[in-house]
C-alpha cells in the first residue's frame, strides 16, 4: 500500500530488515557457547601397583606421617583415628588437614627421600600424601566430595586405597 | 573522503551490519561445528559443582583413555560398551600408544550414584597394568573458580 504509492522522485529504499536476524543469530550463538562445556577437569589420584605376592612386606617400615581419611558407611569421616564430622561438612576435615600441613611447613616434615632434595620446591617436599579409604556399598559421589575437600586442604598426592575394602 | 559532506546528498546513517552478520553466521558455525566432538564418550552424570580439581586438557584427547561408569555394572570405554573382563586387555591395546610412562594415566568417568564398589573394581582392572596414577573426572564449579584461583596466586 505504502510501497504502491511511489511518487517519481522518491525512491524506495531496497533494504532488508535484518534486526530480527542477527537477534536470532545472537541467541543460537549464546546458546551453542553454553551447551559447550567448559575446561574438562579431574581430581588426580595415585593408586598402587600390583604387587608380587610373595614379596617380604616385613622389612617395609610404617611411615609416622601418614594421614589415612576412612569414611564409614554412616557416612562419618574420620582423620586416621579422629572424628571429622559427616560426609556434608566436609569444611573441618579441610580445615584440620591444612593445619597438619601448616604445622609440617613449620617443622620441616618432609617426604621421606626428600629431605636433602634442596632443588625441589619447599611446598613440594613436605609430606602431604592422604589415603582415602571407603567402603564399597558407598556411592561414589560421597567419596569425590571428600576428595575434593582433601585437595581443597592442598594435599598431593591423594591415594586412593583399593585393597582390602569393607562392604 | 566518501562520507565527506555531500552538499544536498543525504549522509547515510545506518549501520552497516553486513560483516557483523558474517561473522556471527562463522562464529555459530564454528560452534554447532566443534559441540559435538566436545562431548566425548557417553553421558555420565559425573560429580559437579566441585572446588579444587585441575584442568586437563587430555580429557578430551581422542588417544587418551577414558573409562565411563553411568550405571553399576555398566562399562565404556571412550564411547564402546565393554565388560569388567575385556577392559584389560583394551585399556592395555591403548596404552601401548603412551610413548613415555609420564602420560599413562586412566581417566575415569564414574556417576555420582554408581558404588564405590564398582570404581574400585575398575581400579584393579587398571592396576594390573601397571598404571598407578588415575583421573578422577569431575565438573568444576564455575563461580567457585575465580574465588579458589586467587589464594593459589
Amino acid at each position: 500500500m505504502g510501497m504502491s504509492t511511489a511518487k517519481p522522485g522518491t525512491k524506495a529504499v531496497p533494504y532488508i530488515n535484518v534486526t530480527p536476524l542477527i537477534d536470532v543469530l545472537l541467541v543460537l550463538l549464546i546458546i551453542f557457547m553454553v551447551v559447550t562445556p567448559l575446561k574438562p577437569s579431574r581430581f588426580q589420584a595415585d593408586i598402587p601397583t600390583q604387587r608380587d605376592p610373595n614379596e617380604d612386606l616385613s622389612q617395609l617400615k610404617p611411615n609416622p606421617l601418614t594421614l589415612v581419611v576412612t569414611i564409614g558407611p554412616d557416612l562419618q569421616i574420620k582423620l586416621n583415628q579422629d572424628d571429622m564430622g559427616s560426609v556434608n561438612e566436609t569444611g573441618v576435615l579441610a580445615t584440620r588437614l591444612s593445619q597438619v600441613f601448616q604445622q609440617r611447613k613449620e617443622t620441616r616434615a618432609y617426604k621421606p627421600g626428600m629431605e636433602t632434595r634442596t632443588d625441589v620446591p619447599e611446598d613440594e617436599r613436605i609430606e602431604k600424601t592422604v589415603f582415602v579409604k571407603a567402603p564399597r556399598s558407598l556411592k561414589y559421589g560421597e567419596v569425590v566430595k571428600v576428595i575434593d575437600a582433601i585437595k581443597g586442604a592442598g594435599a598431593s598426592p591423594v591415594g586412593l586405597q583399593v585393597d582390602d575394602l569393607p562392604q | 573522503m566518501g562520507m565527506s559532506v555531500g552538499g544536498g546528498g543525504k549522509v547515510q546513517s545506518e549501520i552497516n551490519v553486513t560483516p557483523m552478520v558474517d561473522i556471527m553466521l562463522v562464529l555459530l558455525i564454528i560452534f554447532m561445528v566443534v559441540t559435538p566432538f566436545l562431548q566425548q564418550g557417553i553421558t555420565v552424570a559425573i560429580p559437579r559443582g566441585m572446588r579444587n580439581p585441575e584442568v586437563d586438557q587430555n580429557i578430551i584427547k581422542e588417544s587418551s583413555v577414558v573409562i565411563s561408569i553411568p550405571n553399576d555394572g555398566e562399562y565404556y570405554l571412550g564411547k564402546t560398551r565393554i565388560s569388567l573382563e575385556e577392559m584389560r586387555d583394551r585399556v592395555d591395546q591403548m596404552l601401548q600408544n603412551f610413548k613415555s610412562d609420564q602420560d599413562r594415566i586412566v581417566y575415569i568417568k564414574s556417576g555420582v550414584g554408581v558404588s564405590y564398589g564398582e570404581v574400585v573394581g575398575v581400579i584393579n582392572e587398571v592396576r594390573a597394568l601397571g598404571i598407578d596414577r588415575i583421573g578422577l573426572v569431575a565438573d568444576k564449579e564455575k563461580k567457585g573458580a575465580a574465588a579458589t584461583a586467587q589464594p593459589d596466586a
